[in-house]
Parts: structure tokens; sequence; C-alpha cells
């Protein structure tokens, strides 16, 4: 088996080689070939030897860790779906529903995004990068599930040429191309990306099932609930208990809603050494210090004027994705800054804008992926304080 | 005596480590002086084949102070001078007479020291063609004697793996080496010895000497790391270094008023049956030191050190500086679906591989493991660096052409340890690039 691979790959690299009938597209072949293959390529240059890790590795991990949520998510997608459609809910038909619903969701992400990839790589004559193999999964475990796949099509395009490609592809990228994607479909088409109906699959069902399902996300919940205290309980009664909200068996966008999942991904990636604990720690301190004053300040007073102020800060931890967003957005080191100090200051404003953002400005609930958007624009201003404060630091050397 | 840690640097899991044990090698019928193995000299040969040389006849001088002086590694007949690439040579080699000439040099005694005046020690010195040995940082050139240095570094061991280890090649000539120091102390006020704080030997024969003891991984110990980490004014950063066996060849020098041409080597290696200490020559021939010691494999010649060496042959010859042979697999194979195994047998600096728990030693081979990929600045490359340069912003300030950047990011503190491109996932070549822009500010300045 092995050895036909090989055999496959050799008989075939003449053509894509220089000269070959199929140059062009040599970095297609390339990614497949190292796709099964580690090269054989020794040291030039010293040092003589070179670690184990490389980025395929690396990404690989990240996929690892994006397993459960990705798992979670589409058993939940299935069992809102039938859940919403009246259906049983014994777990093989669950799973497979979500299967049909996401799978072609991640197909399509993944698709058109390589050949965006594809097409960026050949012109400018480099490798695809193992990047886009978490960005293609990334993207699509953010959308909500009745999200048309052309639209899938149309935000991957967008994230992936105008998030990285433009900029001159990998390692140059400022934002990161999975939000920048979804970003642009949430400003494009809001009727596809919010509102009470897009984050549960539903066809051929009663309409009085339909009726008596609350789509309100808890974010929306929360953000127009009544007076103070009350936040919780019509989190409660719209059906999203603290445990629900943890768990995150309720409608969400795909891979969002599980903060247990995205837990279990985190200390994949934190025990692997591959994303900061910086960022993720500095995320949620950021968003119980911005969280706190409100939730006190309005037990004190009884009653505020934003009824979000007084949700009790864990509440915000678990809901609006912002698990999902911390552990695997945010710590791109693409779009995060580099250096340890700024990363504390990144990931703790992203908390704070977090916060900010949804209980400041109802309209975007979306409180998570504004703020890690906006913080990728400071991330290279973070790490030019901190640089500059080393290096003066240095005895100098000229 | 000063204890410092230095936190950063990295231990190399790497099985093959020679034992203590030395051997006494026979004489190799032939020996050679490899000047391109000599960084930024340029010489001017003084010697063509046929002639017949004694050991410590000048070979060569170099260009730019014709007082630097190479000396013949061996007795008898010049039978090749080697060119490369340009006129590059390479190699000269000298087929040995079994009863070898030493040329004469004036003998100075440990009192005639005390009172010598430095001008007429670095003379001497010069004229035993052992100036070379002394090398100035940043650049890592030969000194230059005009200019005297706020310090001089006696390294005793980088830590790298598989170089001599002074428990060896200071056994029974601690009387020498502190001869040996006591030269250094007249060239410089400033003289520094550092050793390990794990090394036992040196800690309690060369007690009195050490000036601090360093805790940490490679290269901890490397001159630069050192400088780097005492320094604190810009005047401190041209300081000399010298290793701590050709301290012991100084002595020699004047002790016997012979060109000392006897070196402690290291024979190590996934590939070597037979790892140990070798007492041999300078400049001897490899295939001498790997003669029925070696697995009957074909693997990369590694001569000076698996992080900072060059690649030999089993044709060529140890240079001036080296002093160790590592032999390891090429490791030119491909590996089928290898980023998604397990990796029990993969050694990483990263977690991502189940070797992490397993951190005893590994056979590693030359496999870049991966390709290259655009720098995603996950940041490995600055936590290992033990000078605490950013590599992978001073490789990004060199390629955008920002030399003075690249300077304020401080590129000559740079050891070139290799360890940031060790480390990177993404293959990229940060060590040569910051050696060979170094190399070439230099030369820009001369």
């Amino acid at each position: 088996m092995i050895k036909l691979l090989k055999n496959f790959f050799d008989a075939n690299r003449k053509h894509f080689a220089e000269g070959g009938r199929l140059e062009k597209i040599h970095p297609l072949f390339e990614a497949i070939e190292t796709l099964f293959f580690i090269p054989g390529h020794v040291t030039q240059k010293h040092p003589h030897l070179r670690d184990s890790l490389d980025l395929k590795r690396l990404m690989s991990t990240v996929i690892l860790a994006l397993l459960p949520p990705l798992f979670f998510g589409i058993y939940n997608t299935g069992y809102q779906a039938r859940l919403a459609s009246g259906l049983p809910l014994s777990f093989t038909p669950v799973f497979l529903k979500g299967l049909w619903i996401v799978l072609p969701v991640i197909l399509v992400s993944y698709a058109v995004g390589l050949f965006w990839e594809v097409l960026f790589a050949s012109v400018r004559k480099h490798y695809i990068s193992e990047g886009f193999l978490v960005t293609g999964l990334l993207f699509p475990l953010t959308l909500p599930p009745t999200i048309p796949l052309w639209q899938v099509a149309v935000g991957i395009s967008f994230g992936v040429v105008f998030g990285k490609e433009i900029f001159g592809g990998t390692g140059r990228n400022f934002l990161n191309p999975a939000l920048t994607g979804r970003a642009f479909l949430f400003f494009a088409y809001p009727m596809n990306m919010t509102g009470e109906r897009v984050w549960t699959v539903i066809n051929g069902a009663k309409p009085a099932a339909v009726d008596a399902l609350s789509g309100a996300t808890p974010l929306a919940v929360s953000a127009v609930s009544g007076a103070f205290n009350l936040v919780e309980s019509s989190l409660t009664e719209a059906g999203y208990t603290a445990s629900k909200l943890f768990f995150g068996t309720y409608p969400g966008s795909i891979g969002g809603t599980s903060t247990l999942m995205c837990l279990i991904g985190a200390a994949i990636l934190l025990c692997a050494g591959i994303a900061s604990y910086r960022i993720m720690l500095g995320g949620v301190l950021g968003m119980l210090a911005a969280a706190y004053p409100g939730y006190l300040l309005s037990m004190f007073s009884g009653s505020s004027s934003v009824p979000m102020l007084s949700l009790p800060p864990f509440y915000h931890l678990t809901m609006g994705g912002f698990a999902f967003g911390i552990i695997y957005m945010a710590t791109d080191p693409v779009s995060a800054p580099g250096m340890n100090t700024a990363k504390w200051i990144y990931g703790f404003a992203i908390g704070v804008l977090t916060v900010l953002i949804r209980v400041f400005n109802p309209a975007f609930p979306e409180g998570i992926m504004l703020a890690i958007l906006f913080m990728n624009l400071f991330s290279p201003l973070l790490d030019h304080f901190e640089i500059q404060a080393r290096l003066k630091n240095r005895v100098p050397n000229v | 005596m000063i204890s410092f840690h230095i936190r950063k640097g990295f231990r190399l899991n790497i099985s093959g480590e020679p034992s203590h044990n030395i051997e006494e090698l026979k004489k190799p019928d032939r020996v050679a002086l490899l000047p391109d193995k000599i960084p930024f000299v340029k010489p001017r040969l003084k010697v063509q084949v046929g002639d017949a040389v004694n050991v410590g006849t000048p070979l060569f001088e170099d260009k730019r102070n014709p007082d630097v002086i190479f000396l013949s590694p061996g007795g008898g007949k010049i039978t090749q001078i080697n060119f490369g690439a340009r006129r590059v040579i390479e190699e000269i080699v000298i087929a040995l007479d079994p009863e070898e000439v030493y040329e004469d040099f004036p003998t100075i005694s440990l009192s005639e020291i005390e009172n010598i005046d430095k001008t007429a020690l670095i003379q001497a010195i010069m004229k035993g063609g052992l100036w070379p040995l002394f090398r100035e940082l940043p650049f890592r050139d030969i000194a230059n004697p005009d200019v005297p240095p706020p310090s001089i570094i006696a390294t005793l061991d980088s830590r790298e793996p598989f170089q001599p280890l002074p428990e060896v090649y200071l056994k029974n000539k601690i009387d020498a080496f502190e001869f040996g120091i006591k030269i250094l102390q007249k060239l410089s006020e400033t003289v520094f010895i550092s050793t390990a704080s794990d090394d036992a030997f040196t800690l309690k024969e060369l007690k009195r000497y050490l000036t601090h003891v360093c805790k940490g991984v490679y290269p901890a110990n490397d001159p630069g790391v050192l400088n780097f980490h005492i320094k604190k004014t810009p005047e401190e950063n041209r300081a000399w270094y010298i290793d701590g066996q050709d301290v012991l060849r100084l002595a020699d020098l004047f002790k016997s008023g012979r060109y000392p041409i006897e070196k402690t080597l290291v024979l190590g290696g996934s590939l070597v049956k037979e790892r140990k200490h070798i007492l041999t020559r300078a400049g001897v021939p490899l295939r001498h030191l790997t003669r029925g010691r070696v697995k009957n494999i074909t693997g990369r010649y590694i001569v000076g050190g698996v992080f900072t060496g060059h690649t030999g042959s089993e044709e060529s010859y140890m240079g001036f500086y080296e002093k160790s042979l590592v032999l390891i697999s090429e490791g030119d194979k491909k590996e089928f679906f290898g980023f998604a195994r397990p990796g029990f047998n993969k050694p990483s600096r990263s977690r991502a591989f189940l070797s992490f728990f397993n951190r005893s030693d590994f056979p590693m081979d030359c496999n870049c493991h991966g390709e290259e990929r655009a720098c995603i600045n996950c940041g490995s490359c600055a936590e290992v660096c033990p000078v605490d340069i950013l590599p992978q912003l001073t490789y990004k300030c060199i390629l955008a052409d920002e030399i003075e950047e690249a300077l304020a990011h401080g590129m000559l503190d740079c050891v070139e340890c290799g360890l940031c491109s060790y480390v990177c996932p993404s293959k990229i070549e940060l060590s040569d690039v910051l050696k060979n822009t170094k190399k070439a500010y230099y030369l820009e300045q001369i």
C-alpha cells in the first residue's frame, strides 16, 4: 500500500515538475504528497539537526483539539433539528442528521478555501500552508447550521483572500482569516447570521412544534430581559440553565455552544504547548474584570438601565461562543501578539471588550468576534511597545 | 566566583554519547591543515607541493596581518594542496616522515612569564603559531593583537553534545592549565574562566581560577553567552576567547619549545561503535579516527559538533579549531503519514509528540522533519535563544534590509548556536541567515 502510493507519486511527479504539463499546480501536488509522506529532505546548513515538530504536526494538533467541539457540534445540530421537528432523539439518527447538515458546510469551506490557496500558491510559486487546514475547519464551526452553502463559499473566500492572501499569505495577515470571513457574512447577510430562526435546522416538522420553539439565543435573551435579577431567571425560563449553557445542548453556532468541549480542546492545546495560555487566561480574567463591577453595581443599586449588566459573570463565560473564540480564534499566533506581556494584555482586552460589546450594544450580540478582530488590529502595536522596552535593556552591540 | 543561571537554551537528548575513556591513537600517515575552515582568514601560502616541512614550519600567513602564521602540524613532505571553488585553499596535506623533526621555539618558564613584556609575549605566541587560538567576539575572527581586549574568556565546555570533557583533557594537566592561565592574565587583566555548575571535576581542581559558575544547558558556557550575561557596557563586546584545551597548548608551546600538536578529540554519535575520547594530533584524517570504530553504515560526518560543525567526509581532516567528530544517519528517507503518528520515537522540544513522556536519549538523524514554511510567529526561537534575541523579528529585519534595526535587536550578540533553526517548526534557516548577515556586516567594516 505504502509502496503503491510512493510509486504513484514518483510516477506522476514529472507532470508537475518544471516543464511538465501540470507545472502550474505543483503546489497542489506537493501538498498532497507531503500529506502522505514527510519528505526526505536533509539539513544543508548548520545546525545539522532539526526538531521533529513541523507546521503539519502543529496544525494537525490544533485540528485534534478541534475535534471535541466538532463532534459535539455535529451531534448538537442534529439533536436540535430533531428536537424542533419533534422526532425521536436516539443517538444514531441524531448524529446522522447532524452530519447531514454539518458535513456539507465543512466540505464547501475546505473545497472553496483550498481553491483560493492553490490559486495563490501557484501564482506566487510557494507551498500551500497547513494553516489553511485549521482556518477551513474553524470557519464552519462558527456558522449557524442553517447557513446557505453559497454563503459558506462566499465567506471562506472573503476570509482567505481578503483576510490573508492579499497581505502576502500565511504569516503576514493581521486578522484572523476565519473570523474575517465570519464578520463579512455577519454584516453582509445578517438575515442568515443573526436572529431567532437561524440556529436550528427545521424541515418537515409540524408547525406547532416550530412555534413552541424559542429561537432566541442566550445573548439575545439576556439583552432584552427586564429589570435586575430577572436576567438569570429569564434565561432559565427560556431553557438556558447554567449547566445547559456549559454543556452546550442548545441551539447555536455549529461548534461554539459547548464550553465543556472547548475546554477539552484547550487542554489538548495547552498540554501540547501549541496555544498560548496567556491569551486564554487573560481573556477569562478580562471578562470577569469587566463583568463583575456591573454585576456588583446593579446588585447594590437594585436596578439598571442596562439589564445585561446584572448578568452573573459566569454566564458570560459560557455564552455566545466566548470559549470557542478565546481558545481557538484569539490564540492564532499570526494575528495575536508574539510577546508575553502583550499576550496578557491582548487576551485581557478581548475579554473586556466582549463584555462591553454584549452589554452596551445589543445590536451586535457577537461580542467575541468583534473583540478579537478589534484586538487583532492592536496586536502589532502591543508587540511594538514591548519590543522597544525590551531592546532598551540590551547593552548595545554594533 | 559568581554563580549564575542561564535559563534559556536546550539540552538535546541525542544518543551516542562518548564515554570518558581515552584511547591514544597511533601516528597517522598524513595530516592536514584546512585554511578554508578558519573563518575570515585570507591565506598566503608559504610552501608548495613537494616541500619538506618540519613540525612548526609556517605553511601560510594571513594576508590581513602577516604576523599571524599557521604552522605545520606534521613533519614530512607536502603532497597535496587542494583548491576549491574560486581557488579557496581547502587542504594542505603533509605526508609524515617516520621520524619527524620539530622546529625549535624559545621556552619560557613560569617565572619568566611574570616579568615578560606583553608585546614580547604576543610576538612569541604568534611565532609559535598559536595566536589564531585567540578569537574575538562577536564575529569570532582571529583576535586583533593591536587592540587590548576588555577581557579574555577561557571556556571549558559549551555543553554542545559530544565535545571533549574538561575532566578528560585536563586530567593530570592542571599544572599546564595554570601556566596557560598565567599567560592569559599577562595578556589581559580580566580573565574569565567559567565552568558548569554540575562539573565536579573542574569545580574541585580549578577552584582557585574559576570566576563564574554557570548553571544551564547548551550553549550556557559558550563564550558569547557568557559575555552577554557579564557585560555592562558596549566596550565589553569585543572580548577575546580561547578554548580550555587550547590554553593547554599555549602552555605546552612555552614549556616544551615545540609546536604543540597533541589534541584530545571526541568520537561520538549513534553510528559509532566505540564512542570515546581520543588522544591524537592536530589535523588527523577522519578515516584515521573512524577506522574500525564505526558501524558499517554510511552516514554524515559532522566535524565540530551537531549544532555548529560542518559536514566532512571520510576523506577529509580535522580542522584547526574542531575537537569532535560525530557520525549520525543522514535520514534521507520519506516517512509515511509522518505528521499523524503518535511519535513515541520522535524527539522534540515541543510537547506535540508522545516522546514527551520519554526523555531518554534518541538516535537522531539529519532529516529536516518537514519543509520550509512561512514564519507564523510562534516564538519558539525566542524561547531558546540564550542571548535574548528575538530571532524571528531579527530575521524579518534582515529580510527587509533593515540592518540598523537588526543590530538594535542584538544581531551581533548572536552566538551562532543554531538553536533557533533547530526548534523552528517552519524550518526556516534562522541561524544561518543571522550568521551570514553578521559575516557580511563584518566584511563591510574591514
